[in-house]
């Protein structure tokens, strides 16, 4: 059994492309129904986003479910497949533990740590598994990838910090205020700027919204938008006296507060913090007004500056966290062939086995004058001593580090023994690792007295 | 046994700063434990003492700052408790270290004297002690604060943005923490000029016939009342919050702290049972 993914992300396909192959549109439980039938997939995970659509698979061949999967994708969401390849990416193996990983820890995100990733793909594998198209193979992969994404955030701080201007204006609120639900809002300005930030902050539910703007119709418009009410401009100084956050982006050539006005106003209000957020070029709000001790001022610049930071920290977050995931994918690659060496163990052991009990028929006249309790003790000899003769080789098998080296002991130790490669199939439990039945380590002592 | 309290607090101070500086979740819970572990053993230490003396052992600065120390450890963890925020104790731990070690140092059991074998010192010394762990709180949440408040005016976010709560909720922790206190002093304050009325006319003892407003001691703890109470009066009336109230608690605790020991130690007359 192999592990295959195919989808398309915002590293390889334009934002008009991602949107067409959006699975939510028609929905990740359609698509998993659809995909039951229509393809060799084994075990299939779908997984949408704004910025990425993949499919993760277990399958026998890894070209006949790649072409499935291709074909799937071109015709569920009706994009034709010439159009959709160059923009497809495939892994197969190892590969796709490793880029699970960099997906869920937020690496492969647009936003390099961005936390909702996550998030995402719990809720798609949760959808997989709640359609029964889950097995062995991704019941291992999904929760394994959740742990190593919950560890590289405990252990780097790969998701800290804004890292866009209007967010970082909202840590810079939480940082302040704390709670933003019963904070009161000025919006001086009805343009973009305005509009972009006065709606984050109508997102984190604050309490009140006010909006002024030297055209009453346009403060109406915005406030409408937002859920605020508009001002006059000319009450611009009452309404800084209830605010805890201002947003200024007007585009007035000079500026509309001075910081003699803003220093009146906090003394009326008893120097209650006042948070200013200027985005507006030219500047709105005196930069002197910074200087006053309760007034946090930040500009346009402040906050492009701090989300730089921000970036280029996580930037450096991220050998480490890659460095992690190197070292869980190699962890994981030895659990995956393992599994491909359970026909060649099962082989191995049956032919031991088969060995053991024809020498003990063979033997069986000298055996007879035996009592029934130092009969068992020989039975438990020989089924130990096979053991731990399998004990190395079967060790071996399980921990080849790449593929071509776990082939070519499987077929060395075939050789050599002259195995059946067709197990029955009631030999091998694919669900079952050996942990279940385990086999004693060299160093186990076994005490046999006769 | 007695140093028991001392080294537990010595690991819990550790392990507080270094969750503080790589924010490990387990070595946080290592550092409250320590802490917890540090506090119940004080308890069974002054246990024993009041069993051995017959009293609460609030006589003798060494005990009254030993009780001080206890007292502030089991503030500071039902905070820590309640608001789920670790990140005070690198602030707090220390300062309890630093106490208790010349607490154990000057080690001792001092017999009460007579005169102080009534539910009034009991009172007034609990009251008082209250008092002086709520300052201690509230000046270590003061000077967070205006670590905070310069990273945030300097738009310089970094070590302490990323691991203490926002300025708001330590101003009202802090605010908290000094109306209790000063609820307390006053009590405190209160009770013992009752007593001393209660006392004076007949006792001989020279050091409750040396109590007076200009004794010390008692001179300044009551000047810390009216920098508390100058505080209170100011965040509500005049807009003193933020980091000038920070500022007025650290001043606070540093009168009380001045008071603790060397004035406690050495230029009293009228405290020295």
């Amino acid at each position: 059994m192999e592990l295959l993914l195919l989808g398309v992300s915002h590293h390889t396909a334009p934002v008009d492309l991602r949107e067409r192959v959006d699975f939510s549109k028609r929905g990740v439980v359609e698509a998993l129904q659809e995909l039951k039938i229509c393809s060799s997939a084994t075990e299939a995970v779908v997984l949408t986003t704004c910025n990425r659509a993949e499919i993760y698979a277990a399958c026998e061949d890894l070209n006949t479910t790649r072409k499935d999967l291709s074909r799937f994708m071109s015709q569920f969401h009706g994009v034709a497949e010439t159009e959709l390849k160059p923009h497809l990416y495939s892994h197969g193996g190892a590969d796709v533990a490793r880029h699970l990983c960099r997906v869920t820890t937020g690496l492969d995100s647009l936003v390099v740590g961005e936390p909702q990733i996550l998030g995402q793909v719990k809720d798609a594998y949760a959808s997989a598994t709640g359609e029964l198209y889950t097995g062995a193979l991704l019941n291992k992969l999904f929760p394994w990838s959740f742990t190593i994404a919950k560890r590289v955030r405990t252990e780097t701080n790969l998701g800290e910090g804004a890292v866009s201007v209007s967010y970082a204006a909202i840590s810079l609120a939480k940082k302040i205020f704390g709670d933003l639900e019963s904070l009161g809002v000025l919006v001086v300005g009805a343009g973009e700027m305005a509009e972009l930030t006065a709606t984050h902050l109508q997102s984190h539910q604050v309490q009140r919204i006010a909006v002024t703007s030297r055209t009453l119709a346009r403060a109406a418009a915005l406030a409408r938008k937002v859920g605020g009410t508009a001002v006059d401009w000319t009450a611009i100084e009452t309404e800084l006296l209830s605010a805890d956050v201002v947003v200024t982006a007007t585009g007035s050539s000079t500026p509309l507060i001075t910081a003699a006005t803003i220093g009146h106003v906090m003394r009326a209000r008893l120097n209650r913090p006042l948070f200013i957020i200027d985005v507006g070029l030219p500047r709105d709000v005196e930069a002197a007004a910074g200087q006053l001790e309760q007034v946090f001022l930040y500009n346009i610049d402040d906050l492009r500056t701090i989300v730089s930071k921000n970036l280029a920290r996580r930037q450096e977050q991220t050998s480490q966290a890659e460095a992690m995931i190197s070292e869980a994918v190699r962890d994981f690659l030895i659990w995956l062939h393992s599994r491909g060496a359970l026909p060649t163990i099962v082989a191995l052991r049956r032919h031991f086995e088969i060995v053991r009990r024809s020498e003990l028929e063979r033997l069986e006249p000298k055996l007879n004058g035996l009592t029934p309790d130092a009969r068992a003790r020989v039975d438990e000899i020989t089924r130990l001593l096979i053991q731990k003769l399998l004990l190395t080789p079967t060790e071996q098998l399980k921990t080849a580090t790449d593929p071509a080296t776990a082939a070519q002991h499987a077929e060395a130790i075939a050789q050599v023994f002259q195995l059946d490669e067709t197990p029955a199939a009631d030999d091998i439990d694919t669900t079952h690792t050996d942990e279940e039945t385990p086999v004693p380590r060299a160093s186990d002592k076994t005490t046999v007295t006769s | 046994m007695t140093m028991l309290p001392l080294l537990l607090y010595l690991v819990a101070g550790g392990a507080y700063g270094f969750f503080f500086v790589r924010r490990d979740h387990l070595v946080g819970k290592l550092a409250t434990s320590s802490l917890a572990a540090a506090a119940l053993i004080h308890t069974f230490v002054i246990g024993m003492r009041t069993v051995e003396v017959g009293q609460l052992p609030f006589v003798g600065t060494a005990a009254v700052i030993s009780a001080f120390v206890w007292l502030l450890a089991v503030a500071y963890l039902y905070t820590e408790v309640t608001t789920d925020e670790r990140a005070m104790g690198v602030f707090i731990v220390p300062l309890l270290v630093g106490l208790q070690t010349i607490s154990t140092l000057s080690e001792g059991v001092i017999n009460p004297a007579p005169v102080l074998n009534s539910h009034w010192f009991a009172i007034h010394v609990v009251s008082l002690l209250f008092a002086y762990a709520a300052f201690a709180l509230a000046c270590v949440i003061g000077i967070t604060y205006v670590l905070l408040f310069r990273e945030l005016k300097s738009k310089q976010l970094g070590f302490f943005a990323a691991r203490l709560p926002s300025l708001n909720v330590i101003d009202a922790m802090n605010g908290r923490a000094v109306g209790v206190g000063w609820l307390f002093l006053t009590a405190g304050l209160l009770v013992g000029a009752a007593w001393l009325f209660q006392l004076q006319p007949e006792n001989a003892d020279p050091r409750v016939r040396a109590m007076s407003f200009f004794d010390p001691k008692i001179f300044v703890v009551v000047l810390s009342w009216f920098v508390y109470s100058f505080e209170l009066y100011a965040r509500r009336v005049i807009g003193w919050s933020g980091k000038r109230a920070a500022w007025l608690s650290a001043l606070g605790f540093s009168i009380i702290l001045l008071n603790l020991v060397p004035i406690g130690y050495f230029l009293t007359d009228s405290h020295n049972f």
